[in-house]
């Protein structure tokens, strides 16, 4: 089979993506290793490669004595066609094993667009599709986890058990459970309820779910013994202590993000109502800087990076971020290392930040306000102000950058066309700050980009209807003739492919066979645009007897049972009622980094609490309404 | 600065790493080695590689050509050594020379290649004719057609690139040794000259079936 593969890699575009043999890829013995997982992931090797999360599994099921983890990712059209012809299989990297051969699989979700990605790897591997189908046989179990396992639902009939939270705190549970099952002969059935009994697993096939007439989840009941009626999200209490990759892996062909990542902090706390990953990822945990930087020293030694990354979902707001940066560019800098912010906060605090770190001045600066009014920050909670955003420019433009991108978000709750006006407005004053200040007049350059709101779980605007696309439609034309002129860049988002985000993200078991057709239809990397058809989508609801409007245009009620509600991520339910209602008044909730906790419930729910540097417990940022 | 010619081999799962890559791969080995290389100067300063011929992807390699300016002196055994503990697998270090300073660059002096070109029995599209290799190499011309960058095609005689050309073997499938003219004179490509040898003996070829190793640079 070896020979097979090689041959057919002389075929593909970038055979690099599937030849594995890494620096810093590990390859175990295969029949003295206990048990064998591989890491899939729904996308292309270059996308797959620069997440985190792979790293942080693969380095801590590979330093297990008795397991072994092994990657790989969607194949790519071409790499498709080649398997499908020849009738090889889809097999791991490292040692090109067919998948089936594998004990576990573990699929990580990272975004809804690469649910027919998931389908098309298991029917490349000859596993078949459905948990159901899978009962009977040997075949590996079937495990996914990462965001979009807050709502699992939609892929539920696929996927055998759900891993809900942080993945280092359930991995090792995950491999001990699979071996006690075997050690004591246990099936299939028996190793999933033993899993249903641990915090944080989610076994679809233990549920029964029940509809109203309405369309509605009218109620869903755990079936068997020790299957909880609630599954709680798995959280890491001590980040400082937790385990890190400092051996990352280092693709062989560039990557999206191809450089060391460190991950500073986990969660955040500002609260913007529309964001999952604010609630998904609480509380907010600092690491110490004395940790980040031993663990900057190795992943530099071990990978060779000439980069390194400071990630986090807002790197800025890192207590110690600009004493980190300094130390991070004394120690490497010399050694020809630079340091990156992927995500820089509207204020110029971080512009200042970015200005130490990038001596060139490169690229442009992004900054992200979200809305174009202060109504509207208020109603989503972004308690940016107009005067953070104009500092933040006018201290970038003064630094030497002559680009600034501004991320904005259309179709959110309550919007009208004051609004983009405002989003207008406040781009033309970005550029007459511009004029004022950037010398070369010809270079300066204002790109607004807007996506279009997706309602998710678990967030305050779950209830809420996304916008229609013919709406959506409408905002981005008016958009395009409110931005015309020299200096101004618009940039959008094909609204299409947020109407499936939505669908998919707020969808229930009966999405299923929709997702199946789809996939049929030919769906696959649907989160890329040069892929992405609606058309066959449309074709797969139509099919399979789905109205995907319902799922996206639908607004629930508080008292609705939404279909992820058997799902915590830890914040309570009373609290997002509270801050839905809040949100319709425009009134903000501040950041609980300021020592004023406004009541969301996780720390209660789930024993844990926010960690501050140094254990500092207030910590306010400075750009937001205090 | 110290400049250095590296020879190496490029073989296993590392062939498939294109030229690019492999330019950061080797980067990374050498800050993983501790062996500071050079770099040019300007705005987005890259390291002083130079490379005598890239090596298409999927072609394997037995004796590439790197030559690498350093920040300070480093004995050819320890350079080796060194490296050969950070590159990937695939990728080996065979030799380490000094360079002076004024040597021209390993592209400048490149003449020519020798590749083992071998295809398996099964994708063999016939049998040979007796002769085959000498009949077409006693041609005066032999013509191929090149895209050139800007689309339009070209006909080019590669007659005078190919400088030898043998059956080494025909035991499991066919197997040809090759030395072809490489570099900035006249550069004649494996693929093309086993492509029109076969349209020569009245059969296509599909190149993706030529495994291709390139022997030696000279």
């Amino acid at each position: 089979m070896e020979k097979q593969l090689d041959k057919i890699l002389r075929r593909v575009q970038k055979p690099g993506r599937y030849s594995g043999g890494e620096w810093n890829a590990v390859r175990k013995d295969w029949q003295s290793t206990d048990v064998k997982m591989a890491f899939a992931f729904p996308d292309v090797y270059e996308v797959g490669m620069s997440h985190l999360g792979l790293q942080i599994l693969y380095g801590m099921v590979n330093d297990r004595e008795d397991a072994l983890l092994e990657r790989v990712f969607a194949p790519w059209p071409d790499m498709e066609e080649q398997l499908r012809n020849t009738g090889l299989p889809l097999t791991s990297l490292e040692s090109r094993r067919p998948l089936r051969d594998f004990d576990i699989i573990g699929f990580t979700l990272q975004y809804e667009l690469s649910f027919t990605n998931i389908l098309n790897m298991l029917d490349l591997a000859g596993i078949p599709l459905r948990s159901a189908d899978r009962a009977g046989g040997d075949y590996p179990l079937v495990v996914a986890g990462g965001p979009c396992a807050f709502n699992p639902e939609p892929i539920a009939d696929f996927i055998d058990v759900f891993v809900i939270g942080e993945g280092e705190e359930a991995v090792n549970e995950l491999l001990d459970a699979y071996l006690s099952a075997r050690r004591s002969g246990e099936g299939r059935r028996d190793l999933l309820l033993r899993l249903a009994g641990c915090d944080g697993f989610y076994v679809p096939s233990l549920y029964r779910v029940e509809y109203n007439e309405q369309g509605t989840v009218h109620m869903v009941t755990p079936v068997g013994k020790n299957v909880p009626a609630l599954v709680r999200k798995r959280v890491v209490a001590d980040m400082d202590a937790a385990y890190f990759p400092t051996r990352m892996v280092v693709p062989a062909i560039e990557s999206v993000h191809d450089r060391a990542m460190l991950e500073v902090q986990r969660g955040c706390t500002r609260g913007c109502r529309f964001c999952q990953a604010g609630v998904i990822y609480r509380p907010v945990r600092e690491k110490e800087p004395q940790t980040l930087l031993r663990h900057a020293g190795e992943l530099l030694c071990s990978t060779g990076w000439g980069e390194i990354s400071l990630t986090s979902l807002s790197t800025s707001d890192y207590s110690r971020v600009a004493p980190l940066v300094s130390e991070l560019i004394k120690q490497h800098g010399p050694a020809g290392v630079n340091v990156s912010l992927p995500s820089l906060r509207v204020d110029a605090f971080s512009v200042g930040l970015a200005r130490e770190v990038q001596k060139v001045r490169r690229s442009s600066l992004t900054f992200a306000p979200e809305a174009g009014t202060q109504r509207l920050r208020d109603v989503i909670n972004k308690g940016v102000t107009e005067d953070n955003l104009m500092e933040a420019v006018e201290a970038a433009f003064t630094a030497g950058w002559h680009s600034i991108k501004l991320y904005f978000m259309i179709g959110l709750p309550t919007e009208t066309d004051e609004d983009l006006h405002g989003i207008a407005n406040l781009a033309r004053r970005v550029l007459n700050k511009g004029h004022a200040l950037v010398r070369a007049k010809g270079r300066l350059k204002v790109t607004v980009s807007v996506s279009s709101f997706v309602p998710k779980s678990h967030t305050a605007f779950q209830w809420e209807p996304q916008n229609t696309m013919a709406e959506l439609k409408r905002k981005q034309a008016l958009l395009r003739d409110l931005l015309r002129g020299r200096g101004l860049v618009f940039k959008w988002h094909d609204p299409q492919s947020s109407f499936l985000e939505a669908v998919l993200s707020r969808g229930d078991r009966r999405l299923a066979p929709a997702i199946e057709a789809a996939w049929q239809n030919g769906a696959r990397f649907d989160g890329w645009s040069e892929f992405f058809d609606l058309g066959k989508w449309q074709r797969a609801f139509e099919s399979t007897g789905v109205d995907p409007r319902w799922y996206a245009y639908h607004r629930y009620e508080y008292n609705d049972t939404l279909p992820w509600d058997h799902i915590s991520a830890g914040v309570s339910k009373k609290y997002l009622v509270r801050e839905h209602r809040r949100s319709m008044e425009g009134a903000i909730t501040p950041d609980c980094r300021n020592g004023r906790c406004p009541g969301c419930g996780l720390c209660t729910t789930l024993a844990t609490k926010p960690y501050l540097a140094g254990g500092e417990t207030v910590a306010p940022l400075p750009d937001t309404v205090q | 600065m110290p400049r250095y010619r590296i020879q190496y081999s490029k073989r296993g799962s590392s062939c498939y790493i294109s030229h690019l890559d492999l330019v950061r791969t080797l980067e990374r080995a050498f800050r993983r080695a501790g062996l500071p290389i050079a770099f040019s100067e300007g705005f987005n300063p890259h390291p002083r590689f130079s490379f005598a011929a890239p090596l298409p992807v999927g072609v394997e390699g037995l004796a590439e050509v790197l030559e690498v300016e350093l920040q300070e002196p480093v004995e050819h055994k320890d350079l080796a050594q060194r490296l050969n503990g950070t590159l990937p697998p695939g990728l080996a270090v065979l030799e380490v020379t000094s360079v002076p300073d004024n040597a021209p660059a390993p592209m400048a002096t490149l003449t020519g290649a020798g590749y083992v070109v071998h295809i398996d029995a099964d994708d063999l599209p016939g049998p040979l004719p007796e002769g085959a290799v000498q009949d077409f190499l006693d041609q005066e011309r032999i013509e191929v057609t090149r895209k050139s960058k800007d689309g339009k095609e070209k006909i080019r005689d590669i007659r005078p690139g190919i400088l030898k050309m043998e059956v080494l073997s025909q035991v499991s499938g066919l197997t040809v040794q090759l030395e072809l003219k490489t570099g900035s004179t006249m550069n004649v490509r494996p693929e093309e000259v086993m492509e029109a040898f076969f349209r020569f003996t009245g059969m296509t070829l599909d190149k993706a079936d030529l495994e291709i190793v390139r022997t030696r640079l000279f």
